[in-house]
């Protein structure tokens, strides 16, 4: 099956179950709606009417996605779930256009492709009417600027997606880092590490040659090269012009519950996290900064080891740390999955796991502890059973079935640097491998 | 290059199929999109008065004054507004003849479900004297019944609008705290005002009387912590409120009628949700448990991370 026949029955797919949707919304008792959607439609609808989007409580997005659904109000309610399955396709197209610039072979960019649109879970998503599939086509589409060299188009949508989900903020230093200056000359393409099969590594030295400790002195002697400084200086405009111009429309009410909300949210409901019942026996008294830093310690730590080791390699970096990240967040949701389901096509021609049997282990594993989590979560939710203490055991399982995970996708990638080390001649015009870019 | 022009010409036309099925999509459908608010419709109930200081029995919802003047929800101040606020004594000679024609009799009230989202399935039955509510001017009535949650139960105000779209109520409104994320300890009380369509010249010809079924969706907030591990909250009996509209001389009125139960007790008893709650107990085990847990997974990685990266370093710089 070709890209294109694969892109049109996945948009066939998802006109049908948007269509379905709006069908079960209005005939049974339990809706196919996300409730997210209803709140980004009541939000676009008070946005449309002049008011502030903040009005709809527990709005806790940019205003320009109330912006994006406005078209609820004019065209047709289902607007907004037609545009994120849009995206959900974009990005199945950018995993194929960054596997093919990286040279994998037409079946494997197929096979990976598949993983993307043909997960149950990123298809529902979109058709629910969940705007996570926006953020992971900018992402995608982010790592496609700089394969072409696009600095300032990356900057800029760089910017822009971390204003409108905070969350891509942990990509900032692995992307400063692989702008690399023997690797990345300003101005000019980048040379990109092609595929050679798995269980090798490419042919090129990578640009950490030398041992990573070297390699990040030099990064850190060589920081502020122009690609650097340009990527920091437009992607830091953008998200305080976007900031500053929602706060001007919306003032506090924006500030608080577009960002402040997600970096100091504790959440004592029951979630896949194993901080949410620590929370709730501790919620009648506020936390130190002591225990706040505690459990902020893990994430850091992690996120500082995995953007050090991997760092070069972007999408796999990319991956680890999302993975990583949703792991050990205070509060993990369901529609969280998706940031990193959108980056696992990028790495699987890289991986040396066998689906027979490690693979399958790793799938069953993580889909079974998040069904054991479920199994409880839906006895206490549902039944009014006590059941706090399992559900809690059956977070922290879940925690370890994330962590086994993803200690075997690092045992079995193979390590490869998304750019090459440019040649250099005695001319300084001369710059062997690498090509302008506009 | 090439890519980038098939990235582009691929953008294009998935954006245009989406654009055709939408377009299209949008006209074989053809509800309408509701776009009124569950509580914050412009209110056309009987009198067209313009006056700022509308009463609070003219205004759509007959507890939004409540809200207006005081902070929280407390039974004490509620029946003050009641008693105050409420009845200004303009209907009398209706209200006297209503309370003739009109008694209540029997009231049900249960919790129907488990866990957290529950239904609160109530039932009202009046006696009426068909042959005196003919003599009366009324033009149409509705019942109001006031729900007043107490701490840890809420309604959510968009599952109501949902309800409202569907008909299920005439009208409805949540006040007060509709914070729907907040535990208990950190939440005020609320209420819920529900209109419900009557038409007391139909009922009148029914032997049994005047029937009023409400089944109104409500949630759990997370308890207090409790030794036993569950905690019990109790639902008081709602008030029950008719308002009228009645043909006087030179326009129509409304007049509020307020339903007591004289005395006639619930059919089944006092509703009391039980509900689980974390166990004080668990407090010190669950953090120190919690953070070794997560101590363990960030070495496993970070270490896991170190070893193979300088191990696939190694094994790079030996191929080139």
């Amino acid at each position: 099956m070709d890209v294109r026949s694969l892109l049109l029955f996945s948009a066939l797919l998802r006109v049908l179950l948007i269509i379905y949707g709006e069908w079960q919304d209005a005939h049974m008792e339990v809706r196919y709606t996300d409730v997210d959607y209803l709140v980004f439609s009541d939000a676009a609808s008070l946005m449309a009417s002049g008011k502030s989007p903040y009005q709809r409580s527990t709005y806790r997005y940019s205003p320009l996605l109330a912006f994006l659904l406005v078209p609820n109000s004019i065209i047709h309610p289902s607007w907004g779930k037609f545009l994120f399955s849009a995206s959900d396709l974009l990005v199945g197209l950018f995993i194929h256009t960054i596997l093919e610039l990286r040279k994998v072979p037409e079946n494997l960019c197929t096979c990976a492709l598949m993983v993307w649109l043909f997960n149950p879970f990123t298809f529902s998503i979109g058709t629910r009417g969940n705007c996570e599939p926006i953020v992971c086509a900018m992402i995608l589409w982010i790592i496609i600027c700089l394969m072409n060299g696009k600095v300032l188009q990356a900057a800029f949508w760089y910017g822009l997606v971390v204003h409108f989900r905070i969350y891509p903020i942990i990509y900032s230093i692995p992307i400063i880092l692989v702008l690399d200056p023997h690797c990345f000359q300003y101005g000019l393409k980048p040379a990109l590490s092609s595929w050679v099969g798995q269980g090798n590594s490419t042919q090129s030295i990578p640009s950490t040659a030398v041992p990573d400790s070297c390699g990040i002195w030099i990064a850190w002697t060589s920081m502020f090269t122009r690609a650097r400084i340009m990527f920091g200086l437009i992607s830091g405009a953008v998200f305080f012009a976007f900031t500053g111009l929602f706060f001007y429309l919306y003032r506090w009410e924006f500030l608080h519950e577009a960002l402040l909300y997600h970096l100091t949210r504790t959440d004592p409901r029951h979630n896949f996290s194993i901080y949410f019942y620590h929370i709730y026996l501790h919620y009648e008294h506020e936390f130190s900064v002591v225990e706040r830093l505690i459990s902020f310690l893990p994430q850091f730590l992690i996120q500082l080891v995995l953007i050090i080791c991997f760092a070069q390699d972007l999408p796999f970096c990319f991956f680890a740390q999302t993975v990583a990240f949703v792991a050990f967040n205070k509060v993990i949701t369901a529609q969280y999955f998706v940031w990193f389901f959108c980056l696992l096509p990028l790495i699987l021609p890289w991986s040396n796991m066998k689906l027979k049997w490690t693979g399958l282990s790793c799938i069953l594993l993580w889909m079974g502890a998040q069904t054991h989590w479920l199994m409880w979560g839906y006895l206490l939710e549902f039944k009014g059973k006590n059941v706090f203490l399992e559900l809690w055991i059956a977070s922290i399982l879940f925690l370890a079935a994330n962590t086994f995970v993803l200690i075997k996708i690092i045992r079995y990638h193979t390590f490869s640097p998304l750019f090459q080390r440019l040649e250099f001649s005695s001319s300084d015009n001369d710059l062997g491998e690498g090509k302008k870019s506009n | 290059m090439e890519s980038w022009q098939h990235v582009q010409v691929h953008i294009c036309r998935i954006l245009g199929i989406q654009l055709i099925f939408l377009v299209g999509f949008g006209f074989c459908m053809s509800s309408s999109f509701v776009s009124c608010e569950v509580g914050r419709c412009t209110s056309n109930v009987g009198s067209t008065n313009q006056s700022l200081n509308i009463p609070p029995y003219f205004e759509k919802y007959i507890t939004k004054s409540y809200f207006d003047k005081y902070d929280s929800l407390l039974d004490s101040d509620f029946l003050d507004f009641i008693s105050h606020e409420l009845f200004p004594g303009s209907c009398e000679l209706l209200l006297d003849n209503l309370n003739l024609v009109l008694r209540l009799s029997v009231q049900q009230r249960s919790l129907i479900g488990d866990g957290s989202h529950r239904h609160l399935s109530s039932s009202f039955r009046f006696n009426i004297q068909s042959e005196l509510i003919a003599e009366l001017p009324i033009h149409f009535c509705e019942a109001i019944i006031i729900e007043k949650l107490p701490y840890g139960i809420f309604a959510d105000p968009f599952e109501l609008q949902h309800l409202l779209q569907r008909g299920v109520f005439m009208d409805a409104a949540v006040f007060g705290d509709t914070n729907l994320e907040l535990p208990s300890v950190h939440s005020n009380r609320s209420l819920v005002e529900v209109h419900m369509d009557v038409d007391l010249n139909t009922f009148s010809r029914h032997k049994d009387g005047l029937e009023i079924n409400i089944d109104l969706p409500l949630h759990i907030r997370y308890p207090p912590l409790e030794e036993s591990g569950y905690s019990s909250i109790e639902l008081g009996a709602p008030d029950l409120f008719m308002r009228c509209s009645i043909e006087a001389k030179s326009h129509n009125q409304s007049c509020l009628l307020m339903l007591k139960d004289n005395g006639v007790a619930l059919g089944n008893g006092p509703v009391v949700w039980r509900v689980p709650s974390g166990i004080k107990a668990h407090a010190r085990a669950v953090s120190i448990v919690t953070f070794i847990s997560a101590i363990l997974s960030t070495l496993s990685i970070v270490l896991t991370s170190v070893y193979y990266s300088s191990t696939k370093l190694c094994k790079n710089l030996k191929q080139s």
